[in-house]
């Protein structure tokens, strides 16, 4: 057992490297993805301290948006400026008919708010869109479809090229994210509010604005996440479930940390996937991937309770 | 006061309005599944279902004179919902379609109190075929076991299995396990080494880590025991990983034409065991024209209606219908209840020349059951991914009831010891 657990798993990965390459190559893809959602959640809750529940239906939202007008008729790059403009669109609306109406109420309000946008935009969806599973519009995107076959240590490693265009456009969303956050003067604003929502509102920061602005980027990461996603097994209701693979990653990085929800992406991502072909499947049965990211945060929390990244906060009683 | 006594007229009118509506005909439920992520296999089957009622209703005025009042209750594959629906739709309900396995195990021993027939065609659990254990539970015209037994001969029919090494990548779910005791069995017996592989409900969409496994642990085939997005999900994975597609088969409900048109040409070779097919030229599609396409009664399309799913939910609501005609005859009155369908689906006798005088030839193999056999046990057909649509590959392949009659009996035996004071038809002497 002990052989099994210490020594036996090492020895595989030496054994075949390549076999080691692919695992962790998927797991970067699944990480940079989980990133992906899980910086959609930090930026909302940084600017207004909500935790936004809907981020994992604005991903079903916008793909399923990108791929319906697309089959009207209209060309793919025009419409993903027409899903880009429903997505500000549902933006505004979020703000002005459920965020404004109770800005001062406790937290978990806002919270239950965004449970009712979840259920809304299920429920709309299914009307709008139907609950079939569709097929993203990869190949007018432009997205290469192919594969590339390589041969390290006279192995095989398979990368497809729609991952790795999906691993380029996530890694320059987040740079861009990054440069807008820390370089402009919204996404300064952006941060002060999340220091300090009185402070901010005294030196003269919109708070609707700031409001609108969060979630319309988090419709653009639910954009971008949607069509990478849906371009490996399609667009249904069923990618909604993968937004709760952010929450371990949150609960690693920690809320409020851009960085940690990159770094617990990333990381959870790769020792997922390498814990269920490594340990999950020979000891365990397989299927470790639905609980081992959880119990890795919860690991983490029970020494950071603040997460990896996250800032630790004293409250006076 | 008066705002009482209008709350009061209120609910005196929905009463009488839900009576009234009751009251137009048959109540037979259907715990559907529109929504949520299984949604991509449901719409199809539900569709094809509530098209055949309202084609009945539309054309022949229902069944012996009375119309089908064909509810869907929706549960988006929750067995918690299911529960619901079921609990909220019996007090009327001649029949209960709970559309999952899970919802099937959870409703089944509520049914033996209720006295309803749980009609779950090609699901649930594979001993409710011994119709003197489960006297009101029906999974006509196969079983999950039939099914896997008749991938397993297909391939055998390939070439001997001893030594083989399957791969069986199935939903973690109920539905998903429900192969698995006769999977092992017929491992042990045919010298086969069986791999299951898991697909959690939340990574569905997300396969690699098991198609890792599938290409480290290089089996001769994989069988899949798929439903709703995961078979996209495998399918697309399958293409990625360049597994044969020859060598990949799946149950009857990871046969979509829908998922693998999500691959298209890629998954030339696929295929799937399955007990209906769809038949444009049967006489009943040009019906559903006339009297649900035309007059805008149906929520399908023409491209869903010539596939494999939507013609199955119209196999499956045509086998409730011939449950409830042959009830009425053996009753002598169209209001039957449901002790009386019972009755009927357990007289089945479905032969091609019945097949024919519903318009539907091609659609289901012929079958029959008992009181003792509440399955029928029809036997399948393989079909075949061309690139662009299904095509049937095999001529029709009968289970091996010798393998499976014996396993079918323990199974049933133990649930009731389980389950006891479990009743037993008695009064079944076949």
């Amino acid at each position: 057992m002990l052989n099994d657990i210490f020594i036996k798993p090492f020895a595989d990965m030496a054994a075949a490297p390549d076999f080691l390459l692919q695992v962790l190559w998927e797991g970067l893809v699944s990480g940079i993805l989980y990133a992906l959602i899980a910086l959609g959640f930090v930026l909302i809750y940084r600017s207004s301290r909500i935790f936004n529940f809907a981020q994992g239906i604005m991903v079903v939202f916008a793909a399923l948006t990108l791929v319906g007008l697309h089959a009207l008729g209209i060309p793919a790059w025009i419409s993903v400026a027409l899903t880009l403009a429903v997505m500000f669109a549902l933006a505004v609306t979020i703000e002005r008919v459920v965020l404004r109406p109770l800005v001062g109420q406790p937290d978990i309000i806002l919270f239950m708010a965004t449970i009712g946008i979840t259920l809304f935009l299920i429920g709309g969806g299914e009307i709008i869109f139907g609950g079939e599973n569709k097929v993203m519009i990869t190949e007018e995107l432009g997205i290469p479809t192919g594969s590339v076959l390589l041969e390290p240590w006279g192995g095989l490693l398979i990368l497809e090229q729609k991952d790795i265009t999906a691993v380029l456009v996530a890694a320059a969303l987040v740079v861009a994210l990054l440069v807008f956050l820390n370089r402009t003067r919204m996404g300064r604003a952006i941060r002060a509010l999340g220091d300090d929502h009185q402070a901010a509102l005294s030196v003269g920061i919109s708070l609707q604005t700031v409001w609108v602005l969060v979630w319309f980027i988090a419709g653009i990461i639910a954009l971008v996440t949607g069509i990478a996603w849906g371009a490996r097994a399609g667009v249904s209701f069923a990618l909604e479930v993968i937004a709760y693979k952010a929450l371990p990653v949150l609960m690693l990085g920690g809320l409020e940390s851009i960085t940690g929800a990159i770094i617990g992406g990333l990381m959870i991502g790769m020792l997922e996937k390498l814990f269920e072909i490594y340990w999950g499947q020979p000891l365990l049965g397989g299927n470790t991937e639905t609980w081992f990211a959880f119990v890795l945060a919860l690991v983490v929390l029970l020494f950071r309770p603040q997460g990896l990244f996250g800032e630790r906060i004293i409250e006076r009683v | 006061m008066i705002t009482l006594k209008r709350l009061g007229t209120a609910v005196a009118m929905t009463a009488l309005l839900a009576t009234g509506a009751l009251a137009e005909g048959l109540y037979a439920p259907n715990l559907a599944y529109r929504t949520g992520p299984f949604a991509a296999t449901g719409i199809p089957l539900m569709n094809g279902q509530k098209d055949y009622m309202e084609l009945l209703n539309a054309r022949d005025g229902g069944i012996g004179g009375i119309l089908i009042d064909f509810d869907e209750c929706e549960t988006g594959y929750s067995t918690e919902k299911g529960v619901e629906c079921y609990e909220k739709t019996k007090g009327q309900a001649i029949v209960t379609q709970p559309w999952s396995t899970g919802i099937t195990l959870q409703v089944l021993p509520k049914t033996n109190v209720d006295q309803i027939p749980i009609l779950a065609p090609g699901y649930g659990f594979s001993p409710m075929a011994d119709g003197k254990v489960f006297q009101w539970a029906f999974n006509i015209p196969l079983s999950y076991w039939d099914g896997a037994s008749i991938l397993l001969k297909y391939l055998e029919e390939q070439g001997d299995l001893s030594g083989k090494k399957i791969a069986f990548l199935h939903l973690d779910h109920p539905f998903g396990k429900e192969p698995l005791p006769f999977m092992e069995q017929e491992a042990e017996k045919k010298g086969f080494e069986l791999l299951p592989i898991p697909v959690g409900l939340k990574e569905m969409q997300n396969q690699s880590a098991q198609w890792l496994q599938i290409r480290r642990e290089r089996p001769d085939y994989v069988i899949m025991w798929g439903w709703g997005a995961m078979n996209a999900g495998a399918i697309t994975e399958a293409v990625k990983t360049k597994f044969p597609m020859e060598n990949m088969l799946g149950v009857w409900w990871a046969g979509h034409d829908a998922d693998l048109k999500l691959v298209g040409e890629d998954g030339r070779g696929y295929k799937s065991v399955s007990w209906s097919f769809p038949n444009p030229d049967a006489p009943i599609m040009a019906d559903l024209k006339t009297h649900v396409v035309d007059p805008g009664k149906t929520q399908s399309d023409a491209e869903e209606m010539s596939g494999v799913f939507y013609s199955r939910g119209l196999v499956i609501s045509m086998i409730l219908g011939e449950g409830i005609r042959v009830a009425q005859e053996h009753a002598g009155t169209p209001e039957i209840t449901p002790a009386d369908l019972r009755w009927g689906l357990e007289n089945l006798d479905i032969t091609e020349a019945r097949l024919e005088e519903l318009g539907m030839t091609g659609m289901v193999p012929p079958f029959k059951t008992s009181c003792a056999n509440h399955t029928g046990h029809s036997g399948g057909w393989i079909l075949e991914w061309d690139g662009a649509k299904f095509v049937k590959a095999t001529n029709l392949i009968m289970p091996d009831a010798e393998a499976i009659a014996p396993l079918e009996a323990q199974a049933a035996k133990d649930y009731a010891e389980a389950n006891a004071p479990w009743p037993a038809n008695d009064a079944c002497q076949m």
